[in-house]
């Protein structure tokens, strides 16, 4: 379908108007938004994260494709909510406490966003409580950002928090950003790291699976 | 209480030390236990692979998951390992690579010399005094303070100065040994005598630039204002982290390490001092005034301040004003009453070693149109522009200082500092010509500069995998600068395309500073008349380098001005004239901080300054 390749297309460029254009007339042709959805954004975006690993594009192609993801995704939002689409999960994400760097934690976001989850993006500088309040919100998925070695403690006082609420059996806790080390994640207790947007994707959905794995449906 | 573990012992080449240990020990806490520097940018948290040893001989833990990425199968294999992850099984012998040792670095000392009126604020007075005697039995200090009092030029100093402690513990046996005359040394600003030295000696001040990496230090004559002596040494805190952030988060851990910082640097400084005067057969209490300058961070550690508020946003500073303190208090021995004067800083960010540098250049005293960066892993930007004055600070980041880059070193021997394309190959300078062991901030920006020129970088940052220098190592390409035949340690020495990654951030985060001040000024880049590059790296970086990634505004480049350590020299210059002690507090007062991380329109400049 010519739409759906131009959307692609569109996307992986980070033609924002032109994405938003052919996402419209996916739609008038009739194409459901859903099919839209998968084969247009999130295929885009997966292409997006390939060709990052591959070190063809970096972070600003990455940032401008999901601009023109995001942008598209509104136009289909009314659509995929009366078609009844399914998300893959709720995210909750944030740069923690002390931080404000956010291109990093924006682009995990977004590209989250771009494989079909729903994402609560709770800003910088996020104190814990606000990481627990989410999770009563509905995350399922607890996504901390920090950049600085200063700051980057602060993820295990989230996870302390959560504990304490009662809430850590429930939800999968994934990190990540410039100092983050796997072995860092572990010592704090966090479910998953990923070092870039493109493999944050593939982590948080296996993190997610194990999570509802193990506390069944 | 379980058995001590047992104990054994560590050979670290090329220095040849031993040290014995307990088993498990991390080879880098070993390294530093003796006092041998190992280059650590993330402080030992197995992020930043600056501090890879070789293992040649003995049995070390198997390697971590932060090994294996950051060093890759192929190097564990060869018998690299990261000196803060690997810990030691059995007695072991290692070898730090010039590239990871710190202690063989090149040190920038040169600088401008000190272009001011000579008006020092601690000045010689020529005293003699009369002898006491059964009928004349006023006291040694009193004594001094009358003779002090009847000089020509007379004492400008409200009422009779005071004299401390440590100068009157001197003075009694100071006074008969000089057959009672001497030179007083006096503080103006304080109205305070601070040395009493003996007739016609000569009075020195000691200038220190503490840089988060180096340490530089300079001797100067008062009374002629000529730099009789320049020294530098590698800030002993760097096993502690190698950037401020990570030297903070080491504070944060308790009040024993945040004094063991400050203790480390205080006696670095007292041994450059010591060093300085030995080279001229002099006394370290000749030292009768001194000047610190050093960014925010550096400037608390020293000054024994609280750090954590540093690390945490919003990042504010325990104090901006100068602050005047006794070099005893700090555990400096230097004259008797000598006092040390840091001078104002700006913002968490943006230190007193800034404002130094714009003292030194002049940047914000033209009426002409000036930009004024002091490239480091924090970028610290000044735009003077009609009568007002505008700073920032951007995170540049480690890359320019060769952390975070494959093959990246400092400046240290055998580093490439330049590179140049030509038939089909590149041609590469290192420092000391010596072969080449790894490539420092200046040979990585001409890398991609010569890289974008010829077409193996393109504008996005990808690397042209059709060329023949351009391999592809697991499906990521990388570039060779010099093949393994021609390298010191027989391994190539490549670019990857992270590595122009890391140079794009670094890049974008100083022009997106740089365009951000100009945009607060309302001006063009075309309407700067001089771009003042300071630092280190500024100095050594190729401008048309600078220019064509980027980094810098394109604008002819007899605009451009590498000026080397201006910190250090406006440290001098606070030494040697009062005006410019009133200027430092006038500019910092002025300085129109711009707070990066909050501006709503950085992270579009930022992406924007990121491509080619
Ligand atoms: C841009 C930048 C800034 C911008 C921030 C703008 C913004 N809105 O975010 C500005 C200039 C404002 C800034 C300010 C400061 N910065 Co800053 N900054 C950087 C810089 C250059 C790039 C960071 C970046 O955006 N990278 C691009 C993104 C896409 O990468 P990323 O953040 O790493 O994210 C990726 C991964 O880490 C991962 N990821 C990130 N988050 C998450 C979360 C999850 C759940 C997962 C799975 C994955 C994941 O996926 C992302 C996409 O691939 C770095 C240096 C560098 N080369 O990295 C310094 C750097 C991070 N900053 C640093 C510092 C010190 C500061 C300051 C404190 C001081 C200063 N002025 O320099 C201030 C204060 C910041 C604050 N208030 O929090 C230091 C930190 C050093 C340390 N050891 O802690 C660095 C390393 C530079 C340096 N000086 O060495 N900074």
């Amino acid at each position: 379908m010519a739409a759906l390749d131009e959307l692609r297309e569109a996307v992986i460029d980070g033609q924002l108007a032109v994405a938003v254009e052919q996402t419209k007339r996916g739609l008038e042709e009739g194409i459901p938004a859903q099919t839209l959805f998968d084969d247009g954004l999130m295929a885009a975006m997966r292409r997006v994260g390939e060709l990052f690993e591959e070190g063809e594009v970096f972070v600003p192609e990455m940032l401008v494709a999901s601009r023109a993801m995001t942008a598209a995704l509104e136009v289909l939002k009314p659509e995929l909510v009366a078609e009844g689409a399914s998300t893959s999960g709720r995210v909750a994400i944030g740069t923690v406490m002390g931080d404000l760097h956010d291109i990093g934690k924006n682009l995990v976001a977004m590209m989250l966003r771009g494989n079909g989850f729903e994402i609560d993006d709770l800003g910088t500088d996020v104190y814990p409580e606000r990481f627990v309040q989410a999770i009563r919100d509905g995350a399922e998925v607890v996504a901390m950002s920090a950049l600085l070695t200063t700051t980057m403690t602060n993820m295990r006082a989230v996870v302390e928090a959560i504990g304490e609420a009662g809430l850590r059996e429930g939800v999968a806790v994934v990190i990540g950003g410039a100092p983050i080390t796997q072995t860092f994640a572990e010592e704090v207790g966090a479910d998953g790291y990923a070092r870039d947007a493109s493999s944050a994707v593939r982590m948080v959905e296996q993190v997610l699976g194990r999570v509802r794995a193990t506390n069944g449906p | 209480m379980g058995p001590e573990p047992p104990q054994v012992s560590i050979d670290i080449e090329p220095v040849g030390r031993r040290v014995q240990v307990a088993v498990g020990t991390t080879i880098l806490a070993a390294a530093q236990s003796v006092g041998v520097g190992v280059a650590a940018a993330c402080g030992g948290a197995g992020t930043c692979g600056c501090c890879r040893v070789r293992i040649a001989g003995g049995e070390l833990t198997a390697a971590s998951e932060e090994e294996r990425r950051l060093l890759g199968e192929p190097a564990l294999a060869a018998g690299l390992r990261l000196a803060c992850q690997a810990g030691v099984r059995t007695d072991v012998r290692i070898v730090i690579g010039p590239e990871s040792l710190t202690a063989t670095q090149r040190l920038q000392l040169e600088g401008l010399g000190a272009d001011v009126s000579l008006d020092p604020p601690v000045v010689g007075f020529e005293v003699v005094l009369e002898r006491p005697a059964l009928e004349d039995l006023r006291a040694d200090a009193t004594r001094l303070l009358d003779a002090l009092a009847a000089t020509r030029p007379p004492v400008e100093a409200t009422g009779r100065p005071p004299i401390g402690l440590a100068v009157l513990t001197e003075l009694p046996a100071a006074l008969r040994a000089q057959d009672w005359s001497g030179r007083v040394a006096l503080h103006r600003p304080r109205g305070e005598v601070v040395a009493i030295r003996p007739p016609a000696a000569r009075l020195l001040g000691l200038a220190v630039d503490l840089g988060t990496t180096k340490l530089a230090a300079y001797l100067v004559d008062l009374d002629t204002g000529s730099t009789v002596g320049r020294a530098g040494a590698v800030n002993p805190q760097i096993g502690r982290g190698e950037d401020v952030m990570s030297r903070i988060a080491y504070a944060n851990t308790g009040p024993a390490a945040r004094a063991e910082l400050r203790a480390a640097v205080v006696e670095a400084v007292g041994r450059l001092a010591a060093e300085l005067c030995a080279a001229g057969e002099r006394d370290t209490d000749a030292i009768v005034d001194c000047v610190v300058v050093g960014n925010t961070a550096m400037h608390h550690l020293f000054a024994g301040l609280p750090v954590r508020q540093l690390g945490q946003a919003p990042y504010v500073a325990a104090v901006s004003d100068p602050l005047d303190l006794a070099a005893g208090d700090l555990g400096l021995s230097l004259a008797g009453g000598a006092r040390v004067y840091l001078p104002p800083l700006i913002a968490g960010f943006v230190g007193a070693d800034h404002v130094a540098m714009l003292l030194a250049t002049e940047a914000a005293e033209a009426s002409s149109t000036v930009l004024a960066l002091d490239i480091g892993t924090n970028t610290e930007i000044s735009l003077a522009h009609g009568g007002r004055l505008w700073s920032c600070s951007t995170a540049s980041g480690p890359a320019f200082e060769g952390a975070h880059i494959t093959d990246g070193m400092r400046a240290a021997p055998g580093a490439i500092e330049r590179v140049h394309y030509g038939d089909g190959r590149f041609s590469v300078q290192t420092v000391d010509e010596r072969p080449a062991v790894g490539v420092c901030g200046s040979g990585i920006l001409d890398a991609v500069a010569e890289g974008l020129r010829v077409g193996i970088v393109d504008a996005r940052g990808g690397l042209a995998r059709s060329h023949p220098l351009v391999a592809t190592d697991n499906g990521r390409p990388r570039c060779v600068l010099v093949g393994a035949a021609d390298t010191g340690h027989h391994r190539d020495i490549v670019f990857t395309r992270s590595d122009v990654g890391e140079i794009q951030l670094a890049k974008g985060a100083i022009r997106a500073g740089t365009e951000l001040l100009l945009s607060a000024a309302g001006i063009e880049s075309v309407e700067v008349d001089e771009i003042v590059v300071a630092g280190a790296f500024g100095t050594y970086l190729d401008l048309r380098s600078a220019v064509r990634v980027g980094l810098l505004p394109d604008l002819p480049l007899e605009r451009f001005r590498q000026v080397g350590n201006a910190a250090g020299a406006g440290a001098r210059q606070l030494l040697l004239s009062r005006d410019r002690r009133l200027l430092a507090v006038e500019l910092a007062g002025r300085a129109e901080y711009l707070e990066l991380t909050t501006h709503p329109e950085f992270a579009e400049h930022f992406v924007m300054a990121m491509g080619f």
